[in-house]
């Protein structure tokens, strides 16, 4: 178990700057998932934490211990890399124990190490295997095997799920979640893939273009959004995001000027055109160009005025005809400003009558 | 060559030829005679690279009186092994076998350690001058033996080395091929698995032997061919380079039986000569792909 | 490598390779230009720098210039020869079949085996007298040639040679050449309905280029350091009508034991390699063909 710290660490690429400054903590025990579009420097901050890129400025602490010039193989961290990076020469046992081999564990211990990692991932006929007769869900389970076997402080995941097909990766996302709470180490995975991050992590952190968006629990993340890059990208389909200025009916009250009014497909109900809308909420009347049926959800694209947007029912589907309106609770209601930050000082208001005429 | 296949024929003509058999029939009949002499022509081509060997071989079974007649006969009357041995004790044989085999492996054996380390570091370290030395590495792919013989054989003579295997060897201790193809090959393995094998506190010579080397094993194997067979059959160098019997290799030693045993005895010669190709010969038809392979290594890429 | 710091590590790992290159590449080089203004018998104490006067007596002597021209001729044909028939040879045998393989197998041989084999063999084959090669000709009537012993024929018997033992060599690189062009790219033109030649001419002599680049800067800077042929089948005759700058060069440092002089002829032959290869780096890195 142990804290990662990263202090004021800027990572620059032939003069390009990757991640001008980031300042982050990950709890000792938690698993983290950093994820982000490709490209936001998420990746590179997980190979700077394994010590594979040294930070151009800026400190790494485990433990509280500067590990600036400590050799990747020492830091106590074990990676499991995107295409699993095992020696293909090797059989599974030999690949497993290399690293055991290089710290001068005696055989004996290392016998019994890699028994017992075998029988927890359950490889155990395969050991005189070399990697190429394997399967793919084996192979992760072999680098999984290597990864955990020496016992690291700081496990480190780089799209470990991404080279396998769907139902697999659907089965192994449980297997990770679940060899994360046996052994209690701290867990930094990266992904692109919201879904992923959402189902997994316990703590998670957004990045864009090499700044940290938001760190927070999943939940939170989704309900409690720190700006707009957060709000739009975690969530199937994302956030609908409506400039206010195309929504005169729509008022606020507080502090701040907000720019734009975002809301969840799934917080938005959809009535049949026809139909008077309730006074406690925001209405968007529009038509609807496609409906998309997944059995117990039904998601419907909008076009409104204001924009296009996606509104999902759960269950029962949508039995209006093409003209709909789409109704959010004011109290599910996000604002932004023009920057993108979210404004939470902001409540919505009706505004009554003449506007509401010119919305239809 | 898909535009020009043969096969492509067929189908076309009895496509057409459906109402027209006769034509069908002809079309498919000048297809066979054209498959027919495009073998014969093959096997013309085989010929002019087989004849001479066969021609070798004949020669080497017959009696001196039977190579002077004219036109020639290929079947000996009774074949006339004891050529062979004549050719084989016309000189240290067994001597010269053991010098080429020991310049041929010794130089393969001091390629592998001096190509390896430089190529993995070429491929994998950035470092002040890294492209000056490998450019100059390159450079010496272009300065064959038969340029610096000379001032080469002088040196070694102030070193008291002529005539010796060192002589035969070290000016090929390593290769600038070996170091371009071997770093190649590393330049193409995954970045990941050196990063793991770091993770792993592996040190550098030990990501070098376990992990990248046994990766570039064809490689590895493709140059070793190219070098053996290449400095097993080389002439000039030990020409240039010995005065006597102490390392003088098998090729010397066959082209000297033309001055110990007369010009015209090539019933002996072409014995020795059968000695000296037949099982390279064989080699090549046991691994022809391989061999093939590592000698037009260098044409593509 | 445990005591080498860090960085000098990569420093360390090539110097082996590189005092090889230095030591019997790189520093000959200059020890051979050095010599080529001196005059120095291999024996005596003493070097005397003599400038270019070595070079002045190479130019004016008629035999070296034979053997430039020697060497020239020798080359131009084999280049041409051994270049320009594999080339219709790989489009014939490019197949992958048991049988194609064989054919290329057989074309091939000659390569892989030793230069004083095929020296040896060629000798008897072109023997004026009891030669299998005066023997075919005789079947058809023509004969008999004197091959290497007319000063009139010699040469080009050894070009007959050089052609015998590099054509394989050279058609199983083109072969590879060809089977590295995109099948797609012929297929698109089939279906552009290119005739057999113009997809020739637009599309793979194109791709092509780089092969037949290649081979002709091999074959010509190996043509002009032939040697082993000539030192056993011909020794430079007769009267020089086979004497190549390699065999010159040896002669004079091995046989006159004027080194300088040697040298001078080195120098020379280093310059001739040095702008063929220079010339083909140039070349290669305005690339000779590539898509668009």
């Amino acid at each position: 178990m142990a804290r990662i710290d990263l202090i004021d660490v800027v990572k620059q690429f032939k003069g390009e700057t990757v991640i001008p400054k980031l300042n982050l903590t990950i709890r000792e025990g938690s698993f983290t998932v950093l994820v982000g579009p490709s490209g936001c420097g998420k990746t590179t901050t997980l190979r700077m934490i394994a010590g594979l890129e040294r930070q151009t400025s800026g400190d790494i602490l485990i433990d509280g211990a500067c590990v600036n010039d400590v050799e990747p193989g020492k830091r106590d961290v074990a990676m499991v890399f995107q295409n699993y990076a095992l020696y293909p020469n090797m059989t599974v046992r030999e690949n497993i124990e290399f690293g055991l081999k290089n710290r001068g564990v005696p055989r004996r211990e290392r016998e019994r190490l890699v028994r017992d990692i075998c029988e927890i991932v359950d490889l155990t006929p395969y050991l005189d295997k070399k990697p190429q007769s394997l399967s793919g869900g084996q192979r992760q389970r072999v680098a999984l095997a290597r990864a955990m076997v020496k016992h690291p402080k700081v496990f480190i995941l780089d799209e470990p799920l991404s080279n396998l097909d769907a139902k697999l990766r659907v089965h192994m996302r449980t297997e990770l979640i679940e060899l994360h709470r046996r052994l209690g180490a701290t867990f930094v995975y990266v992904t692109h893939d919201q879904t992923e991050a959402m189902s997994m992590g316990d703590r998670i952190v957004v990045m864009h273009r090499g700044e940290i968006m938001q760190a927070a629990a999943p939940m939170e993340l989704y309900d409690d959004p720190d700006n707009l890059f957060t709000a739009r990208f975690i969530g199937t389909p994302p956030m609908n995001v409506l400039p206010m200025n195309l929504l005169p009916n729509l008022g606020t009250e507080g502090e701040g000027r907000a720019e734009y009014v975002g809301f969840r497909p799934e917080h938005a109900r959809l009535l049949p055109g026809s139909a008077d809308p309730p006074s406690d909420g925001l209405a968007i009347a529009g038509s609807i160009i496609t409906r998309e049926s997944l059995g117990a959800e039904h998601v419907y694209q909008l076009r409104t005025t204001a924009g296009t947007c996606f509104v999902k029912q759960f269950l029962r589907p949508y039995a209006g005809g093409d003209f709909a309106t789409a109704v959010v609770p004011h109290d599910r209601l996000y604002f932004f400003d023009g920057e993108g930050r979210r404004l939470r000082n902001l409540r919505a208001a009706s505004r009554p009558e003449p506007a509401a005429a010119g919305v239809r | 060559m898909a535009p020009s296949r043969a096969d492509a024929r067929p189908v076309f003509a009895t496509g057409r030829g459906a109402g027209r058999p006769a034509a069908a029939r002809f079309r498919a009949a000048l297809d066979a005679a054209l498959r027919i002499a495009n073998i014969v022509c093959m096997l013309l081509l085989v010929c002019v690279f087989a004849l001479p060997f066969a021609w070798m071989i004949s020669t080497s079974l017959k009696t001196l009186p039977e190579t002077m007649r004219f036109p020639p006969d290929w079947i000996p009357d009774r074949p006339v092994w004891s050529n062979y041995a004549d050719a084989w004790n016309s000189g240290p044989f067994p001597k010269y076998f053991l010098n080429s085999l020991i310049v041929s492996s010794g130089i393969l054996v001091l390629q592998f350690l001096t190509i390896i380390p430089a190529a993995y570091a070429f491929a994998r370290f950035r470092f002040p001058g890294r492209g000056l030395l490998f450019g100059l590495v390159m450079a010496t792919l272009m300065i064959p033996p038969q340029l610096i013989f000379l001032p080469v054989y002088l040196m070694l003579s102030d070193w008291k080395l002529l005539n010796t295997h060192f002589a035969l060897i070290l000016p090929f201790a390593s290769s600038a091929f070996g170091i371009f193809l071997l770093r190649q090959s590393f330049l193409q393995t995954a970045g990941e698995l050196i990063e793991a094998a770091r993770l792993d506190n592996a040190p550098e010579w030990k990501i070098m032997i376990r992990i990248m080397a046994p990766l570039a094993r064809p490689v590895l194997a493709t140059f070793a061919l190219f070098s053996f067979i290449s400095h097993w059959n080389d002439y000039f160098w030990p020409l240039v380079m010995t005065t006597n019997e102490s390392a003088r290799t098998l090729p010397i030693g066959i082209a000297k039986i033309r001055e110990t045993e007369g010009t015209a005895t090539w019933n002996v010669l072409m014995a020795a000569n059968v000695m000296l190709a037949v099982p390279v010969l064989l080699a090549f038809f046991a691994a022809q792909r391989h061999i093939i392979r590592a000698f037009v290594y260098s044409g593509i890429k | 490598m445990p005591m080498v710091p860090k960085r000098l590590k990569p420093y360390a790992m090539i110097a082996p390779a590189l005092a090889v290159f230095s030591l019997f590449y790189l520093y000959p080089i200059g020890y051979m230009i050095h010599l080529s203004f001196h005059e120095w018998n291999f024996i005596s104490p003493e070097k005397t720098y003599v400038g270019l006067g070595n070079y002045r007596e190479m130019l004016t002597d008629d035999v070296f210039l034979q053997v430039l021209r020697n060497s020239a001729l020798y080359t131009v044909m084999t280049v041409l020869l051994a270049t320009g028939t594999a080339l219709p040879l790989a489009l014939w045998l490019n197949r992958k079949s048991g049988f194609h393989a064989f054919v290329q197998g057989a074309i091939f041989s000659p390569h892989i085996i030793s230069l004083v084999s095929v020296s040896l063999l060629w000798s008897w084959l072109m023997d004026p007298e009891y030669g299998l090669l005066n023997g075919l000709l005789h079947w058809f009537g023509i004969g008999p040639l004197k091959w290497l012993n007319d000063p009139g024929t010699a040469l080009l018997s050894l070009v007959i040679v050089a052609v015998w033992k590099n054509l394989g060599y050279n058609t199983i690189v083109f072969i590879a050449g060809l089977q590295s062009i995109p099948p797609e790219l012929l297929e698109a033109a089939a279906l552009d309905r290119s005739k057999p030649w113009t997809t020739f001419r637009r599309i793979i002599l194109p791709m092509l280029s780089p092969t037949l680049f290649f081979l002709v800067i091999i074959n010509l800077i190996g043509s002009f350091q032939v040697f082993e042929t000539i030192a056993i089948m011909t020794q430079g005759g007769p009267v020089h009508s086979t004497n190549t700058l390699v065999y010159y060069i040896y002669e004079y440092g091995f046989r006159y034991f004027k080194i300088g002089h040697a040298s001078a002829a080195g120098v020379i032959l280093l310059v001739i390699v040095g702008t063929l290869t220079l010339g083909y780096f140039r070349l290669l890195s305005r690339r000779v063909h590539y898509y668009g």
